[in-house]
């Protein structure tokens, strides 16, 4: 019952983000082949840009030249970030928007228990998630196309997609987590973005200075960052274990919060 | 049976003054009113048996499960109308009664048509263009809806107009042949006094007192209205009176004391014309109260 209607009041935001990710990734990919053309020259404008700036978009490391080094440095900074803003938002009112709007005197009279309440809403979230990778997916699957002399390694693409799972399943956690504690979506809202460019930006950051170079491990965009990914074609365990974690303990915590919680509007 | 079963039930939290120890129960098959100033505790009564928030100390059974265990349980069979009601905007009530319906058992699209035509409430409209009072018609639709064994009710007339309160409280009595058990929280008397068995009172978070209407309204207190032939100020000397009241010639008492005494001081007196009625529930409400 409620994931019905949580799926039906939440699609519509769901077919505008995907149909803004799909194009973005199918524009971005479809003017890579002139690009890779131009290549030389934009080499040489590359060199003349500061170090600082390059290392901070990770341009040191990956050849944008290359259709993957150009996936990991055009394509996979949007689609993560975008993803995780997109995870944020909709984790964020999942489970407050009932309070704020005093509906939830309605679910709880109800003959539900709060566990199915938070069950059925995560489940949302997590759907939600999943269609938007897909569409990003295909969207890059589609968008490789566009350029014929150059191999796709299936595993690196895959690692970068589940990477990219994880980085937005981390953030929604914590906006669900979020949402079972406070009872303004609001403020939700606010913290939980916070959150996502607050760490989008310690991540760039981090690339620019050794000394702030600490940073890094506080951002999970750090976690996913595509030219180890793709030049190594692993993803570093430690940080799928603090991912992992993150998400895990966010959960728990939304079911033990909300299951105790006094609810009175 | 008792359908609610409220022992020592306490319910403090932050702001509110909340519950303090409430004991009292309500039988099967009875309309059981629930009364008390606003803020007194009576909508947090309602949401601890809900289990909307869980009691600080003390229990609660309904249908003799345990309100904090046994909460979906209880719910099944429950019909909850809220004070304020707060649907989802977005939803036309046709929508918002389906959604509420499959969360039970069984749904009955007939019963539906028929609540909502005698109500007069429109199925097809938004939600979000409904008065207040329609919005309130949707709430007991909602509640009735599933047939409960038990409902609960928070100050249900609130926004009905006087000829629709008719159509609810004809429909409640119907429910209660049935056997529908019903808890009605209000702070109008004339309404509780219309309507129901019992009461139970409460203020400032305690009960006061559980009394039976006939008992509150007939066995002890009397308003009497005494006209005299002169103005001069005339004295009554009595054990029980409550209140007195002197306007010229015109004295009124509240009085719960023997009769025959007040006759016998009444028979010395220059009396012109006397009246003996029932106080108003009002005026046996306040007497508690003053205490």
């Amino acid at each position: 019952m409620i994931f019905k209607r949580e799926f039906k009041r939440n699609i519509k935001s769901l077919i505008i983000w995907s149909i803004v990710l799909g194009s973005l990734i199918l524009l971005t990919l479809s003017i890579f082949p002139q690009f890779a053309e131009q290549q030389k020259e934009m080499t040489k404008l590359l060199e003349s840009l500061p170090e600082s700036m390059i290392k901070a978009f990770g341009l040191d490391q990956l050849n944008i030249g290359d259709l993957m080094g150009y996936y990991g440095v055009r394509v996979y900074a949007m689609t993560t970030l975008l993803g995780s803003i997109y995870s944020a938002i909709l984790a964020s009112n999942i489970l407050a928007k009932e309070e704020n709007e005093k509906t939830i005197e309605f679910l709880l009279s109800k003959p539900i228990t709060r566990s199915q309440i938070v069950t059925e809403k995560l489940f949302v979230v997590l759907v939600n998630i999943f269609i938007l990778n897909g569409v990003s997916t295909i969207a890059s699957i589609i968008g490789f196309q566009f350029t014929k002399d150059q191999e796709v390694p299936t595993d690196t693409f895959t690692l970068l997609i589940v990477a990219a799972i994880l980085l937005h399943l981390t953030f929604a956690a914590l906006a669900f987590m979020l949402s079972s504690i406070m009872k303004k979506t609001r403020n939700i809202l606010s913290v939980s973005l916070g959150v996502v460019l607050v760490t989008y930006f310690m991540n760039i950051l981090s690339g620019i200075s050794e000394d702030i170079e600490f940073l890094k491990y506080f951002s999970p965009f750090k976690y996913v960052d595509p030219a180890p990914i793709i030049n190594d074609n692993a993803i570093e365990p430690l940080y799928i274990f603090v991912m992992a974690a993150v998400i895990l303990i966010s959960i728990v915590m939304a079911y033990m919060v909300y299951r105790k919680k006094d609810i009175a509007v | 049976m008792k359908i609610v079963d409220i022992k020592n039930l306490t319910k403090t939290y932050n702001k509110n003054r909340g519950i303090i120890n409430l004991t009292f129960s309500i039988e099967e098959g009875e309309i059981f009113g629930f009364i008390g100033p606003n803020g007194a505790g009576k909508s947090t009564t309602i949401r601890t048996l809900l289990n909307f928030i869980y009691p600080t100390s003390g229990s609660a059974t309904v249908f003799g499960k345990d309100i904090v265990k046994d909460s979906k349980e209880i719910r099944q069979n429950v019909g909850y109308l809220p004070s304020e009601i707060h649907y989802y905007d977005d939803m036309r009530v046709i929508d918002l009664l389906k959604y509420s319906a499959g969360f039970y058992k069984k749904f009955n699209p007939n019963r539906m048509k028929e609540l909502a035509e005698r109500l007069d409430l429109d199925l097809h409209k938004k939600i979000e263009d409904l008065s207040f009072g329609n919005r309130k018609k949707v709430g007991i639709v909602q509640a009735l809806l599933h047939g409960p064994k038990l409902l609960i009710l928070d100050e249900p007339t609130s926004g009905l107009d006087p000829l629709m309160q008719n159509t609810f409280f004809e429909l409640l009595l119907e429910e209660r042949k049935k056997g529908t058990t019903i808890f009605f929280s209000s702070h109008i008397l004339s309404e509780v006094q219309k309507l129901c068995d019992r009461v139970a009172i409460i203020k400032e978070g305690e009960l006061v007192k559980v009394e039976t209407i006939e008992n509150l309204t007939k066995k002890n207190l009397k308003y009497i209205t005494i006209t005299f032939e002169q103005t001069e100020p005339m004295d009554l000397k009595l054990d029980g009176i409550v209140k007195k009241e002197v306007n010229g010639n015109e004295m009124t008492l509240l009085y719960s004391g023997d009769m025959k005494a007040l006759l016998n001081q009444l028979n010395a007196l220059p009396v012109k014309d006397l009246l003996i009625q029932e106080p108003t529930l009002e005026e046996v409400f306040m007497h508690y109260y003053e205490k």
